[in-house]
């Protein structure tokens, strides 16, 4: 197929290699993927944008390289036995977007895409996941989750807040809650906090509760496209079947799959309604005068954005206005923001896979918050909220840790500073 | 994945070799991975690497990628090749002229860990890089300091400024500021040999590292324009200049792109140019008349910088392919051109007054200004440039290919009228590979005006379609074709401005006499051993004679048809 030859329209999760044939051999090798947008840059130091390849330094971890090793692969070569290690390559990448963001911006090529798709290519071929993966594909088929939790376990979060069960009560916003909050009982305030804000708000808010089923996003991420796909059909039937205009969801992952992943997967029906990220409700609820913040917190904070939420679903400025409604919050603003955040190191199976490489990355995440004389990080995302909440305890770094709807609800009750 | 293909698998270094390399860099700086060195194997705008890649021929693949720190381990690594006979290619992005040349194992020497910015010195204005420096890096550290290095080229963060000494190094704002070659202090070299060399005052202990020459013969002259074949460039000190815009480039109003909506033009138009910055647009009727403008206002001493850009606005300010080809049907940008980018680098008042000049030029040669009033559309299009024309970020979107071919002939600024006529010519010869061909043709070659106007650089491209091998030879010939052209009309140093390399070298004797042979003994002086990238900016008697006889009948037959004769 050629550059100009018309291509068949085709779904994302569709495409084989072949598909991506003549955007693979005419990488340009400008150095978009690896380097924060020449408009933008505001030093050396914050100059590169891809965690892998700042780590490792060498062009298999930059999208250029993906995308001149899917290209030998696709005409054969080389293939797996002659390079044991290319699905390392591939899968030490934390499939943040910031390659494919400014690729699409400069060169309308898809070296994220392109990643993922290799990875499903491996998966089919059976070098792909990393060993590490497995255990967590193996954990969403058994448990509908990817952490090894029982399934009556998942609304144990919920359990002193009066919440809707959608099976028992129609309600017209379903919240979906996600694996990681669900299980993670130190993120478990989150939820509570999501649940509770919508519902003061007046909100007619709903769960699944221990029906919900994984958005299958870890697995989609990974390669496993199978799996992802029986997720999807069954997440997709279970909220049609809910009746819910409104679907709002925490988890960028979450979040990202099911407005946007779903959409992508040949024959299957539609998810009929409309999913928010709660940032984007809350500031909604704002702007309605349903929602409003009458105690101070006095905070220098910075907004990390999250990958999932941002770059690849465009929600920059919903969350700043949440920030800026909040009074004695002062925002600080690091150098790669939005569509060039750094990414924080937790995504794309990075850290089930190289703990090392995504703890370094959220290193240096701080750091650059640091930077800002800020006294406390504030985001919108579990893995986000893991990866650099470890590596604020692994370093005894004194820089603070919120989540957005922490800081809304010391504003709704207490204040606080 | 297609099975049964042929494998195209790399020569391994011998394992002594191996084990020397390994004991400088350490085993995590050392690759040999058949995926690694497919990463630094097919380049940026060098048709040839992709031709092979179709041909599945080995030779484009290096053995091994080394990443040293420092000059202490790159000149451990060069005594290494010269004791091994190993050749080697320093490597920073892989835009062009990085492959292996010969059929030996090759070794890449990758700087990315070398991209520190050693000092800035805001007194005396310069700045000292490692050799992964890039444009935007040193723009932005420089800029917080009211300093900027001159210009930027249409690649900021393609290209690193050490590479750029390899060739001449061209920007936006070359009318005031040059060339690159002419803003360097001083470099620090790991020579072919390994011997280290400093040019420069720096290479006197106390003096500093002000001056450019000195002490003895310009050694800097020998290394300027040399591909990485008399040396490695490991330190470099470029000169800074007062800087008159703000800290940093302001936020465009627009916003920021996402992955669900990043085609949209807001994103790409901020409105004004920078503070103290103006870009002025002028259309005219004919290329004779452009010419005129532009020759009148380079030597009129107003701007920084004065260009002429056809096609490639076509390119650069069109957020899609289908924008791109729809824009060139439709000739929507002025076929004959100039911008010039005026700066108040000495008082506020200037560029009211330069404006006034350029006017007036304006009027009494003809011309139009893109207003509110005229095209205000098509100058609403051209936004891209206000921040382009200082630190060039669309700059790499080459028709959103790769350009496999380039002409780009220096000379007085007519000479763009010989460049268009001959590209035509070439084009109503061997056939278009794609409408955007036309650029250079039907409109202006994209013109840089050069240190004042005494001579310009003409640029004019063909892009393959990467997947079609048949094309990419298509625009090697056009190569090949262009070379003949510039020698044969004397329109400045062979095909890629500044920079001699091989074949073209011997092919076109014209373009020097001797210089070749002149070139044989710098390498034998410079690299004995024969390892800094063999062949690529000169053939020994012997390469010469390996050299695949199907390329010398594609130039001979080339320079036929300009009416040369044949080269033996």
């Amino acid at each position: 197929m050629t550059y100009y030859e018309p291509k068949p329209h085709k779904k994302f999760f569709e495409k084989t290699l072949e598909d991506y044939r003549d955007s693979i051999w005419g990488c340009a090798r400008c150095n978009w993927c690896q380097n924060h947008w020449g408009w933008n840059v505001k030093s050396a130091e914050y100059s590169e944008i891809c965690p892998a390849f700042h780590e490792f330094r060498i062009f298999p971890y930059a999208g250029m390289g993906k995308m001149h090793i899917a290209r030998a692969l696709l005409e054969g070569d080389f293939d797996y036995e002659d390079a044991p290690e290319v699905a390392k390559f591939l899968y030490t990448c934390t499939t943040c977007g910031a390659c494919e963001l400014n690729c699409q911006r400069l060169q309308d090529k898809e070296p994220l895409q392109v990643n993922e798709t290799l990875r499903a290519q491996f998966v089919k071929d059976g070098i792909g996941p990393m060993p590490e993966h497995k255990g967590l594909i193996k954990s969403v088929k058994n448990y509908d989750n990817p952490w090894m939790q029982p399934r009556t376990q998942r609304d144990r979060w919920a359990r002193k807040i009066a919440i809707k069960d959608i099976d028992k009560e129609p309600a017209e916003t379903l919240f979906f809650v996600g694996c990681t909050v669900a299980f993670d009982n130190t993120q478990w305030h989150v939820a509570q906090n999501t649940a509770s804000i919508l519902m003061r708000a007046g909100v007619d808010l709903g769960m699944l509760g221990k029906k919900e089923v994984c958005c299958g996003s870890p697995v989609a991420r990974i390669g496993d496209r199978e799996t992802f796909f029986d997720l999807a059909r069954r997440n997709i039937d279970m909220l049609n079947k809910t009746g819910v205009k409104e679907i709002v969801t925490f988890c960028p992952g979450c979040f990202k799959a099911l407005s946007h992943d779903y959409a992508e997967i040949p024959d299957v029906p539609k998810l009929e309604a409309t999913v928010y990220h709660s940032a984007q409700y809350f500031d909604r609820l704002i702007t309605q005068g349903k929602l409003s913040f009458p105690c101070p917190v006095n905070k220098r904070v910075t907004w990390h954005d999250p990958c999932h939420m941002g770059r690849h679903c465009g929600v920059y400025d919903e969350p700043r206005r949440v920030l800026d409604a909040i009074p004695g919050i002062d925002l600080v603003e690091m150098e790669r923001i939005k569509d060039q955040a750094w990414c924080c190191g937790g995504g794309g199976g990075v850290r089930t896979a190289f703990m090392d490489f995504a703890q370094k990355t959220a290193v240096k995440r701080i750091e650059e918050a640091k930077k800002t004389g800020a006294e406390a990080i504030v985001t919108s995302c579990p893995f986000c909220e893991q990866n650099i909440g470890d590596a604020l305890n692994a370093t005894g770094d004194e820089m603070g840790l919120f989540d957005l709807t922490d800081l809304m609800v010391k504003a709704m009750d207490k204040g606080e500073g | 994945m297609k099975k049964n293909a042929q494998k195209v698998i790399q020569k391994k270094l011998p394992r002594e070799v191996y084990s020397a390399l390994k004991n400088v860099v350490g085993e995590q700086w050392i690759h040999e991975s058949r995926a690694v060195v497919e990463t630094y194997s097919k380049l940026s705008i060098e048709g040839g690497s992709f031709v092979k890649k179709h041909e599945k021929d080995p030779h484009v693949l290096p053995a091994c990628v080394v990443l040293p720190e420092s000059t202490d381990d790159v000149q451990a690594i060069v005594k290494i090749c010269n004791r091994y006979s190993v050749p080697f290619i320093p490597f920073t992005n892989g835009q062009v002229f990085c492959n292996p040349t010969t059929t030996d194992p090759t070794l890449i020497i990758h700087f990315s860990r070398m991209n520190r910015i050693i000092r800035i010195d805001t007194q005396n204005m310069s700045a000292t890089l490692e050799p992964y420096v890039d444009y935007a890096q040193l723009q932005a550290e420089a800029m917080k300091r009211g300093l900027w290095n001159g210009g930027t080229p249409l690649a900021t963060t393609v290209c690193k400024m050490a590479s750029q000494f390899a060739f001449a190094g061209l920007w936006q704002t070359d009318l005031k500021y040059g060339l690159l070659n002419r803003n360097i202090v001083s470099v620090k070299m790991v020579l072919p040999d390994g011997e280290i060399l400093t040019t420069g005052s720096r290479c006197m202990p106390r003096a500093g590292d002000f001056w450019e020459y000195g002490p003895g013969p310009d050694l800097m002259g020998l290394q300027r324009s040399g591909l990485g074949t008399n040396g490695i460039v490991t330190e470099i000190t470029v000169k800074l200049h007062a800087w008159v815009g703000d800290e940093a480039l302001p936020e465009v109003p627009g916003g920021r792109p996402s992955l669900t909506h990043v085609h949209d033009a807001k994103y790409d138009s901020p409105p004004e140019p920078l503070k103290n910055h103006k870009l002025l647009w002028v259309e005219f009727e004919d290329l004779d008349t452009q010419l005129k403008a532009m020759r009148e206002i380079a030597h009129s001493g107003v701007g920084i910088g004065l260009n002429a850009t056809g096609v490639y606005s076509a390119f650069y300010c069109s957020q899609t392919q289908e924008m791109t080809i729809q824009r060139c049907k439709e000739h929507f940008f002025p076929d004959w051109n100039c911008y010039v980018i005026l700066a108040n680098t000495t008082s506020d008042r200037q560029i009211p007054y330069e404006e006034t000049v350029v006017r007036q030029i304006i009027d009494e040669v003809g011309g139009i200004f893109l207003s509110e009033d005229y095209k205000p559309e098509v100058l609403k299009a051209l936004q891209p440039w206000n921040y382009d024309c200082i630190r060039h970020s669309h700059g790499y979107r080459m028709n959103r290919k790769f350009y496999a071919n380039a002409w780009l002939p220096v000379g007085p600024l007519e000479e763009a009228k010989t460049t268009s006529r001959e590209w035509k010519k070439a084009l109503d010869m061997f056939g278009e590979i794609d409408i955007t061909d036309r650029g250079g043709a039907d409109d202006t070659p994209f013109v840089y005006a050069l240190q004042r106007g005494h001579f310009c650089l003409f640029e004019t491209d063909n892009y393959p379609d990467p997947v079609l091998p048949e094309e990419i030879k298509k625009a090697q010939g056009y190569g090949i074709y262009g070379a003949a052209v510039v020698t044969k009309y004397d329109l400045g140093p062979q095909l890629m401005a500044f920079v001699n390399v091989e074949p073209f070298t011997t092919m076109f004797p014209e373009a020097g006499p001797n210089a070749h042979l002149f070139m044989r003994k710098l390498r034998k002086v410079f690299d004995p051993n024969s390892v800094a990238a063999p062949g690529r900016q000169v053939f020994t008697e012997e390469e010469w004679q390996q050299f695949p006889d199907e390329i010398k009948t594609a130039v001979n037959k080339m320079r036929e048809l300009n009416d040369m004769p044949a080269v033996r």
